[in-house]
């Protein structure tokens, strides 16, 4: 094999990833070699063998060789015979030609794309075919609630909302999503959290006749505006905040409220006069506060609080918000901007509306408790109450059996129930009937039954591949479809052993789909997929994008949110994530994209431009791609590889200057991003990469940082056109949609793949790859329905049964 | 609330549990309990606590008038220096274990262009710990560097449950922009985990208080607590048995680990009831409601927060936010009435420069309630205030006219030995505030090879006036 230049080795390093190998082809090799007459392209339906490693051999192993080994791949050693052996590498190859991604778009020598699809079916038909012959349906330790399961669960069995994150670790994400079941570690804390959560579940759920006072801190975010009503405030007020507050018992609270101030300290806001600052509770008035303008730090701080309020045990929502005083445009001396308290100083001068906004609401309390009236949560425990202390056993009993039934997601074994009453004597003897019933609660709640999903299989010779039981299926159906707890009607098929059957399961997951838990898929599956919480983290700068502030960042995510739940709802094609012609906004958003005649906060459905289709339309994918104050056509075009084709780009080599880094004018005129990233493409080491992943990006350069629609960046109009790897010309977000359907089966293997991951709660591999394509395949003749993913991944050997393994494989990190 | 980095890996957890046998994370007991066997390789080693503490709107002592009047620095270098006139008066009692610096700067909190002038008050906070140059932007694309109690608790935290604490006693903004371009990051926060992450303040005792004894606001309701937690931890234990009967060999040892979890914590509850039936005194705060009216009890409760924290070593680093840039707060005992931002800006008064002088000695005059009770608990052959570093400074010098020259700073405790105290050292000019960091960290025994602007390591045993340089 000729040495390969260092020249070629930097690029080939910087290129792991995709393999692709710099501009100039006969660059790569010191003195060009004798090569073998280029194989004939394949005209057979089928490629043979031996064309198949003829085909390797001529036009891939000049980079993927033992020496160079490109991409951290060599592949002189491959022999298309043993594809099934060297399934990893075969899976490799498969993926980046039907992606169209090798070989790399630059090398002048390349099959035609015929030969080379031909050359990934022939691949994927001896793979498929072996795997269909000895099937892997792969193998993960149990799961754990996680944290947004535990909370679902505390909500499906009280009605009560807990805030998790007070007790339990972080999640660890692996491959995008927090349910990996390998990623779920233990430790004491963990340990310590679940009890500390199962005693705060108790007793928010039951009321605490013993709560001791202590204070509950809801802050209002900074960065969102406070001139309109939020949402769950009374009609009428603007700002502040509302939330749903637990009340541990009835007795007198105190609710006591920071205003924001200004540099010097005094209150921001403070030339409005007459402001008042309301505190209800469910909507009924409890407290108006008047705002004295002269609020100061210095003389009596800017903290505002109430008498204290006999309020009820109990979910009560909770609003500290200002009156509206006034409607109507406002006629300031410089134009309003969202973000009102990105400058707190600008509330001193005159000709400026400004107004009090709230930072923070205390709730403190309670104190003088005079007992636990009947909350909501109470009554759905106590289904039955004992008229005389006879019945208390009985009743007991019943209450404990249904929570314990409930919570551990199956019918509660006699031995366990013997187990867990000695904790409503233990707490019966030691005061009451309702003490009894909490302390059993407790117990339920703690036990490893509830916060673990496991899989009991009865013992098998190890390698062998087990059925998971009914019941166990019903659990991984409802946490797929759900998040939670399977219902009664999965429970009796399951208890049946009907669930298994096909039919059933079809049945199942339609009726699943439309419930209103539905939403998990949205709320859950889809915004870890497509990154939803990095929205949250992106700040555009004030000045720059007057119109941006956080409550529009949120409901960007919301829109998202309610636009892949009416796919799925509706049992729509899995391509309409990227074309369909609707989506949701209210009156905020429907501004940004310029839809006219949409008012109120309520979120409608309506129809989109056709630069705004499917979700790279959406605010919610344009915010989280970009910076604070410019677009970020790299991370773009990273988040569509990533996201959407399944194949990232490798990291950027040390050493690359901020790009901020970069001439921002050049011969007297301003430069737009584009322009700046001028290196990518003159540099060949960089533009390697680049050359895949800036065109992506640059196809969405008419969105700005907030994803409004724009013709100019820095004065100069936009230029959305490039090349995308595969030679197709893309202009604005029309072309990349086309061109991505172009390669429309990668998409739906991804999409496959990162379903496949959240519904089995471990990482796709490549002994999965054969199902994935089965189910594409089969979700091809359903017009790529929802409900045809949903069921193919229900009804394949991965989700329904698993390999019992016999020692701790790799996956298990001890 | 966990304060630290998200992924805490499984390995350095359990290597955690493994290695050090923690005091119960339930309950407290002060004094500590003298003796008791540790599995620990290093047990004879000494462990270091550390609380950075920042005070802001720096001091009377930075300006012209202050400086020759001595208000924040004594006259004279070395081991005789009087204390009288100083705000550093209220720490006599304690000289033997101060150690002050005087005249050190701070050049990474200036304006290094134009945009980035008058900014002072809303980077400031983000330099003192980390002696980086924040990267000024209103965006959540913040950069500074990595704080002081990180590095230390970076390399020691997982020995105790928890890694570290960030304490606050101002009200923050936490998310948004302060001004001149800032992000409230930066004013927020004055510990850093890495270059792009300020960490969160704790603010309300009672978070503090439940983070270190859980649930439970009378001893009563904790002991109450404590039996239910047992009997529940049996329940758990008999059903984890039960259970791995039908699971394949790796669940079941898998389950084996939850039940050594289980394990570790019914242990600790056993520890907490063998101590409380020994009969040994107890000082427990009560349980506190929440955010205390007066600054002075709110400080109060912290450093007694700290102090069990200490004695229980639950965790071994603290930063404490004393105050923040911009508060207007009047501190009624000093007699000022003026707000804390207006009086720094003393417009070279003298008689306000006192006044200003007098806010300072009130922050300091905190800090012996603290000085005592870690004094009198006892920690291995010593105190707790033998084997602890106590940083208190400022990133600001002369508040009027925002310089960052000649900042205050001062350190408490004998750092295991490594600290001679009752040293008066002041710098040569132009002395970067991070050299002595540099060998603050080092006497934390987490020594680094370069810190913020460091230009070597500064002495802090030693009145010669020489920089040590790097090697």
């Amino acid at each position: 094999m000729p040495k390969i230049s260092s020249a070629f080795l930097v690029t080939a390093i910087m290129t792991t990833g995709l393999g692709l190998s710099a501009a100039s082809g006969p660059a790569r090799r010191q003195e060009p070699a004798p090569k073998p007459p280029a194989p004939p392209a394949a005209t057979a339906p089928q490629m043979s063998v031996d064309e198949q490693n003829k085909l390797v051999s001529y036009y891939c192993t000049s980079c993927h060789d033992d020496e160079g080994k490109t991409g951290g791949l060599s592949l002189e050693h491959f022999d298309a015979a043993q594809a099934v052996q060297q399934a990893p590498i075969a899976e490799k190859m498969i993926r980046k030609l039907r992606a169209g991604m090798m070989p790399p778009a630059a090398v002048k020598e390349r099959p035609d794309p015929a030969t080379a699809q031909a050359f990934a079916t022939a691949l994927e038909a001896r793979i498929d075919a072996a795997a269909a012959a000895d099937p892997n349906p792969g193998w993960r330790p149990f799961q754990r609630l996680n944290r947004a399961e535990y909370a679902r669960a505390v909500r499906d069995m009280f009605g009560i909302d807990v805030d998790v994150t007070a007790f339990l670790p972080p999640d660890s994400i692996s491959n995008g999503f927090d349910n990996v079941a390998d990623a779920q570690a233990f430790s004491p804390a963990l340990m310590q959290g679940y009890l500390r959560a199962a005693s705060r579940v108790t007793s928010l759920a039951l009321g605490d006749r013993d709560a001791a006072a202590s204070e509950a801190h809801y802050r209002v975010p900074k960065t969102s505006s406070q001139l309109e009503r939020v949402d769950g405030a009374p009609l009428g007020t603007r700002g502040g905040i509302s939330v749903v507050h637990v009340f541990p018992a009835d007795g007198d609270y105190i609710f006591r409220m920071d205003l924001h101030g200004n540099a010097c300290g005094f209150l921001f806001g403070s030339p409005a006069e007459n402001e008042q600052l309301e505190v209800s509770i469910d909507g009924a008035r409890q407290a108006l506060l008047r705002i004295d303008p002269k609020m100061a730090d210095v003389t009596d701080s800017l903290t505002m609080k109430t008498p204290p309020l006999h309020i009820t045990a109990g979910s009560h929502r909770v609003t500290a918000a200002f009156l509206k005083r006034f409607e109507g445009p406002v006629n300031d001396l410089i134009a309003p901007i969202s973000r009102t308290l990105a400058d707190t100083q600008i509330g001193v001068a005159y000709g400026i509306t400004t107004l009090p906004h709230l930072k923070d609401l205390s709730i403190v309390g309670p104190q003088h408790v005079t007992g636990v009236s009947e909350t909501a949560s109470r009554r759905r425990i106590f289904t039955c109450r004992p008229a005389t202390a006879s019945q208390e056993t009985a009743c007991a009993t019943q209450i404990v059996k249904r929570l314990a039934t409930q919570a551990f997601r199956r019918p509660v074994a006699h031995q366990e129930l013997e187990g867990l009453m000695p904790f409503y004597q233990a707490g019966r003897s030691e005061r009451d009937f309702d003490n009894g019933v909490a302390t059993a609660i407790e117990a339920i709640l703690a036990s490893p039954q509830f916060v673990f999903k496991l899989e009991p299989t009865p013992a098998h010779k190890p390698g062998t591949t087990v059925r998971v039981t009914d019941l166990d299926l019903a659990s991984r159906l409802s946490f797929f479809l759900w998040a939670a707890a399977p219902d009664a009607t999965l429970l009796n098929l399951a208890e049946q052993n009907k669930l298994s059957s096909p039919a059933v399961l079809d049945e199942q997951v339609r009726r699943m789909m439309v419930a209103p838990e539905a939403d998990a898929l949205s709320k859950r599956f889809a915004a870890q997929w497509l990154r939803l919480g990095d929205v949250e983290n992106m700040l555009p700068d004030a000045l720059l994008y007057p119109y941006y502030d956080k409550s529009l960042g949120d409901d960007f995510v919301r829109e998202t949110e309610l636009f892949v739940d009416s796919l799925v709802r509706e049992d729509r094609s899995v391509l309409e994530l990227l074309t369909a012609d609707h989506t949701f906004v209210n009156e905020r958003i429907a501004k940004h994209y310029g839809i006219p005649n949409i008012v109120g906060s309520d979120f409608q459905r309506v129809t989109v431009p056709d630069n705004r289709r499917g979700i790279l339309g959406q605010g919610s994918i344009l915010v989280l791609t970009s910076v604070a104050d410019r677009t970020s056509p790299v991370m773009r075009g990273k988040w569509i590889m990533e996201v959407l084709l399944g194949s990232p780009p490798p990291p950027p080599p040390p050493n690359v200057p901020a790009l901020e880094a970069t001439k921002g004018s050049a011969g007297g005129k301003l430069l737009t991003v584009r322009e700046r990233m001028e290196e990518h493409r003159k540099n060949p080491a960089c533009a390697s990469c680049h050359r895949v992943i800036d065109p992506l990006g640059l196809a969405l350069e008419n969105f700005d940082p907030t994803g409004k629609w724009r013709i100019k960046d820095n004065e100069m109009p936009v230029d959305a056109a490039g090349v995308m790897y595969d030679g197709t010309k893309l202009d604005g977000p029309a072309g990349l949609r086309s061109a991505l359907l172009k390669h429309k089966d990668v998409f739906l293997q991804t999409f496959t793949e990162n379903l496949m991951t959240y519904a089995l709660g471990r990482r796709v591999e490549y002994y999965d790859m054969p199902t994935v394509r089965a189910i594409v395949r089969d979700a091809a003749r359903h017009d790529y329905k929802f409900s045809s993913f949903i069921s193919g991944i229900v009804k394949s050997g991965a989700f329904q049964t698993m390999k019992n393994t016999a020692v701790e494989t790799a996956a298990m990190e001890r | 609330m966990y304060i630290t980095r998200k992924h805490l890996p499984r390995r350095a957890v359990l290597k955690g549990l493994g290695v050090t046998v923690a005091l119960p994370l339930l309950d407290a007991m002060v004094p500590a309990g003298t003796a008791y066997a540790r599995e620990a390789p290093n047990a004879s080693a000494r462990k270091m606590r550390f609380v950075a503490m920042e005070m802001v709107h720096g001091a009377a002592g930075s300006t012209a008038i202050g400086a020759t009047k001595h208000l924040w620095s004594p006259a004279e270098d070395g081991s005789h220096f009087d204390l009288t006139p100083t705000s550093l008066a209220p720490l006599e009692p304690y000289r033997d274990y101060l150690t002050i610096v005087s005249n050190m700067d701070v050049r990474n909190a200036e304006a290094f262009t134009p945009p980035e002038i008058g900014g002072d008050h809303f980077r400031s906070a983000a330099v003192f710990l980390t002696q980086a140059h924040p990267h000024q932007t209103q965006g959540s694309d913040v950069k500074a560097g990595i704080s002081l109690d990180q590095i230390y608790a970076k390399k020691f935290g997982e020995d105790t449950p928890i890694p570290s604490m960030q304490l606050c006693i101002e009200n923050v903004d936490q998310a948004g922009g302060c001004f001149y371009g800032y992000s409230c990051a930066y004013t927020d926060s004055i510990s850093w985990a890495s270059d792009t992450e300020p960490l969160p303040m704790i603010r309300d005792p009672r978070a503090v208080f439940d983070q270190l004894f859980g649930v439970g606001a009378t001893p009563e309701a904790r002991a109450t607590r404590r039996k239910k937690d047992q009997s529940i931890l049996d329940w758990i234990s008999a059903s984890v048995k039960r259970l791995q009967a039908g699971l394949g060999p790796v669940d079941r040892a898998r389950l084996d680990d939850y039940l050594t979890d289980v394990r570790e914590i019914e242990r600790r509850i056993q520890k907490v009831e063998a101590r409380n039936s020994s009969g040994e005194a107890r000082e427990l705060p009560a349980a506190p409601v929440g955010v205390p009216d007066s600054y002075d009890e709110h400080v109060k409760l912290m450093f007694d927060l700290q102090a069990i924290a200490f004695a229980a070593d639950v965790t071994r680093v603290f930063a404490f936010k004393l105050s923040r840039d911009v508060s207007n707060r009047v501190f009624p005992e000093t007699g000022v009435t003026t707000g804390f931002h207006i009086a720094s800006h003393h417009n070279d008064r003298e008689d306000r420069i006192l006044d200003l002088a007098k806010i300072n000695k009130y922050h300091v005059s905190l800090v012996p309630y603290f000085l005592e009770k870690l004094k009198n608990t006892p920690d291995g052959d010593g105190s707790l205030l033998d084997n602890a570093v106590l940083l208190y400074g400022s990133p600001m010098g002369n508040p009027n006219v925002h310089n960052h020259k000649r900042c205050p700073f001062f350190v408490a405790g004998h750092g295991a030995g490594r600290l001679k105290g009752n040293l008066h050292i002041t710098a040569p000019d132009g002395t970067p505030m991070a050299n002595a960091m540099l060998s603050v960290l080092q006497t934390l025994g987490a020594d680094v090879e370069t810190f913020g602007d460091a230009t070597g390591r500064l002495d802090l045993n030693s009145t010669a006036s020489s920089t040590v340089a790097h090697a």
